[in-house]
């Protein structure tokens, strides 16, 4: 387990090491001169090259990314190019809302995707069944971007008392967070309705059940705890794309989340943001699987990580 | 059936516990209900992007907000005309038209505390000119005597500024200059309290660092989400009608109109693009207005292909302008029959739209040497202007002249059109007052133009441009400016005029005297009618 871990980690520096040179020199080589786009137009040569020497853009490039990367690694992310205000606390604040977008999202999703496929499973065959899994195709197929504008248009302006964009007061929380919860929803409901279909025809469960266990224990402790597995990998893989994917439902809510920034300040060319949030996004989606390996261990004892099994 | 009841409640609870227990954060949704004596306008708008400084920014959302708080010698009213604001009078000019003199009011005090002085505006063109500050609109100002040399980095003070005393100062120009005192007018010369401004460094204008002797002070500023503006007591120019402005930032233009719809804000613009949806159901809260611009094909002269004059008429005649206003902008616009828009002096009414004929296109084509048509590709386009140039690309295929572009983000369209080498592109190019030195002389003059990727030199167009620069006389200028509009976009063709926009806005019954002077929101004359709003 051990050596399973320190594997992983040096694995994980080693992705992370790789998207910093790429994100870097791909920034750095698109057109596009941040410096141009401050000083306008009709520029004069003199006040560019004053602008990019306070910048530190005349230096060599290696040089830029070697000073770069060794004060991301020391916490100082640099500061931005257009806003002069440290990268670290904008990323605070961007990361703040998608965090607490994508954190009730997915609680949502997952209150009504185990739900759904829990009660699917057990009815199996029957109209509760065909009606919940038709809902979590739709759930499935319906762009969260499209949702969001219907809940807007359907909801928000119908009761007047729902706010319709933000995050200021608890309620403004319902719709953003319907629209994105949805789809990972539906997706959970699949999984968790196949995999306890799976779980229900092992023997352990019949026996489970013949020694008089409750339905409810049965299904909630022996049945859900070895459905688990795949449930955790939806889990892992839908918690990264939620937190790199919520920029539609950002944007039509206008939460000025982690999206929004870098959407921005791609189209500005702010390289120290732009750098900083694919980094923090980098490290966040690395983290996510390694805690989701980690998890598998826990949740079944049968798995043996490094290959000792 | 126990198990689908808890199963229910789960469903029920988890959510709600989830969405009760996340903290309250400051964001675009309306803050705590205002008191009910408070005036409070609601005003949504676009993201200004970085920064409040107009010395820096040149965007009409950043000066929405910056000219309630800071201002101008003097500044343009809601029909374009100028008047003073922090001076006693308009400057006298000398003679030879090179020196002005400005009196101060007295008794002008910026919200710090500190009272205006001549000091302040010596600081705040120096500051424009000193090169690490980034100044975008210095150009507008560099006939002052010295700027150049300060721009150069060969100078640290602004020869050509001399203070008289606290309240009087003279500005001396290179040469006579006839926009001088409109462009003294624009945001791009606010004045700014040297000490504060000082003390801020590259902070100022950023958040809620600006300060002026301007009608409202910025409370707070999150430039993501909302800008709350609180009455200045002391202003200088009366009583301010309301108490406060919350300006909240929408990125989507459609979640900014249903947050109108749903009575979170007062007022919002409302693109061409969205006006079929409303102007039925809100045809009495909608103003049009026509700002000073025109939108235009913009074309490279060292273009092989467009390097022909006959080719860029082929282009102007396969347009249907009138067309293009009806059905793509929905009747917000009006079709182009020059380069100069209708409300600057220059513009010569005796033309009529341009021609719309496939044949006489086709002939044109036929006789630069293109009977079998003729593909121009390598043009760049940014999001706002795509639906008119895709628009015009179907116009020019009826032609044979196939137009191939790319959409592409602000940054490299910037960056290729200032490299002089992007082939042809779409503008709108708006004059922030009506003048035509301002809406021509940047982007055609030969200096400028291969900055903008035109690579425009004639002579003959340069020496009008430069003769109505120095000519006083109203008369004289017009004249002067007809016959640099004939050349531009008749005889040369060297841009392809389709309209002169349309703009709207979006206001509650309850919402008094919104006006918005050319795209820039004059938010200082407006009131809110309380008993209207009670009544609503």
């Amino acid at each position: 387990m051990k050596q399973y871990l320190i594997k992983r980690v040096l694995l994980a520096a080693g992705i992370l090491f790789a998207i910093s040179i790429i994100t870097f020199f791909v920034l750095n080589i698109i057109p596009g001169d941040p410096v141009a786009l401050m000083l306008g137009d009709n520029a004069d040569p003199q006040a560019i090259e004053t602008v990019r020497h306070n910048l530190g853009m005349d230096k060599p490039l290696v040089q830029q990314y070697l000073e770069w990367i060794t004060g991301f690694m020391t916490g100082n992310m640099g500061e931005s190019y257009f806003q002069h205000k440290p990268v670290s606390s904008m990323l605070v604040t961007s990361f703040g809302y998608t965090a607490r977008l994508a954190a009730v999202s997915y609680a949502v999703a997952l209150a009504l995707g185990l739900s759904i496929g829990i009660i699917a499973a057990l009815n199996r065959g029957n109209a509760i069944d065909h009606t919940l899994m038709t809902l979590a195709v739709a759930g499935i197929s319906a762009p969260s971007f499209w949702v969001a504008i219907v809940l807007q248009i359907f909801i928000g302006l119908r009761f007047k008392a729902i706010p319709i964009s933000g995050l200021g007061k608890p309620a403004a929380y319902l719709l953003p967070c319907l629209s994105l919860g949805m789809r990972y929803a539906a997706s959970i409901a699949r999984i968790t309705r196949t995999s306890m279909l799976e779980v229900m025809n092992q023997d352990f469960i019949r026996t489970a059940r013949a020694k008089g266990l409750s339905r409810r224990r049965t299904v909630m402790v022996h049945m859900f705890r070895n459905a688990l597995i795949p449930i955790i990998t939806v889990v892992g893989t839908d918690l990264t794309t939620l937190f790199a994917g919520s920029m539609l439902t950002e944007s039509v809510f206008n939460i000025p989340g982690m999206g929004a920034l870098l959407v921005d300040n791609i189209t500005k060319r702010d390289i120290p943001v732009v750098q900083g949030g694919v980094m923090v996004v980098a490290m966040l989606c690395v983290l996510i699987y390694l805690a989701v390996d980690l998890l598998y261990a826990a949740v079944d004892p049968n798995i043996r990580l490094g290959g000792d099994r | 059936m126990k198990l689908f009841k808890r199963i229910l409640v789960l469903l029920t609870v988890v959510p709600l516990m989830f969405t009760t227990a996340c903290k309250k954060e400051s964001a675009p949704r309306i803050e705590q209900a205002p008191r009910e004596e408070e005036l409070v306008l609601r005003f949504g708008q676009a993201p200004y992007g970085d920064t409040l400084d107009m010395q820096i920014s040149t965007g009409s959302l950043s000066a929405s907000i910056a000219d309630e708080v800071t201002e101008s010698l003097l500044r343009f009213d809601d029909d374009n005309n100028e008047e003073v604001v922090l001076l006693t009078d308009f400057p006298t000019i000398s003679e030879d038209g090179t020196a002005y003199s400005f009196e101060l009011k007295p008794g002008v005090y910026f919200t710090n505390g500190t009272e205006l002085h001549a000091s302040d505006v010596k600081f705040t063109f120096e500051r424009m000119f000193t090169p690490s500050t980034g100044a975008k609109s210095y150009s507008y100002f560099n006939m002052i005597v010295g700027a150049k040399e300060m721009l150069a980095g060969e100078a640290a003070e602004l020869a050509g500024f001399e203070i008289i005393d606290d309240y009087h100062f003279i500005i001396t120009l290179e040469y006579p200059y006839a926009p001088f005192i409109e462009n003294l007018g624009t945001s791009y010369a606010n004045i700014l309290p040297e000490d504060a401004c000082t003390a801020a460094g590259s902070s100022w204008g950023i958040d809620a660092n600006l300060v002026g002797t301007g009608p409202y002070m910025i409370e707070r500023n999150d430039p993501n989400t909302v800008c709350v503006l609180v009455k200045n007591p002391n202003y200088h120019g009366g009583e301010v009608k309301l108490d406060r402005i919350e300006v909240y930032f929408y990125a989507d233009t459609t979640t900014k109109l249903l947050a109108y719809e749903n009575d979170d804000i007062d007022v919002c613009d409302l693109s061409a693009a969205m006006l079929s949806q409303y102007m039925d159901a809100f045809a009495n809260e909608i103003t049009s207005y026509h700002p000073l611009g025109t939108c235009f094909l913009s074309l490279n002269l060292q273009n092989d292909v467009l390097a022909n004059v006959n080719v860029r008429k082929a282009i102007s005649a396969a347009i249907n302008r009138e067309e293009i206003v009806q059905y793509v902008l929905n009747g917000a616009g009006i079709p182009a029959c020059t380069y100069l828009n209708p409300a600057i002096p220059g513009h010569d009414e005796t033309y009529g739209v341009y021609e719309y004929s496939i044949d006489n296109a086709k002939a044109l084509l036929a006789e630069a040497g293109y009977p079998d048509g003729v593909t121009i590709s390598g043009g760049m386009v940014r999001q706002s202007e795509a639906p008119i140039a895709e628009a015009v690309q179907g116009y020019l295929a009826q032609a044979g002249v196939n137009l191939v572009f790319d959409v592409v983000d602000n940054a490299t369209w910037n960056a290729e059109r200032a490299g002089g080498a992007l082939p042809f592109t779409f503008v709108t190019w708006n004059a922030l007052y009506a003048d035509a030195d301002f809406q021509m002389y940047n982007y055609f003059y030969s200096t400028y133009s291969a900055g903008k990727s035109v690579n425009y030199n004639n002579a003959e167009f340069d020496a009008l441009m430069d003769e109505a620069r120095i000519v006083i006389d109203a008369t004289k200028r017009t004249e002067l400016y007809q016959a640099a509009d004939r050349i531009l976009s008749h005889d040369d063709m060297v841009c392809v005029p389709l309209y002169y926009p349309q703009s709207q806005f979006l206001a509650k019954p309850y919402v008094t005297d919104m006006k918005v002077g050319n795209l820039i929101y004059h938010l200082w004359n407006v009131g809110i009618d309380a008993q209207a709003k009670a009544s609503y």
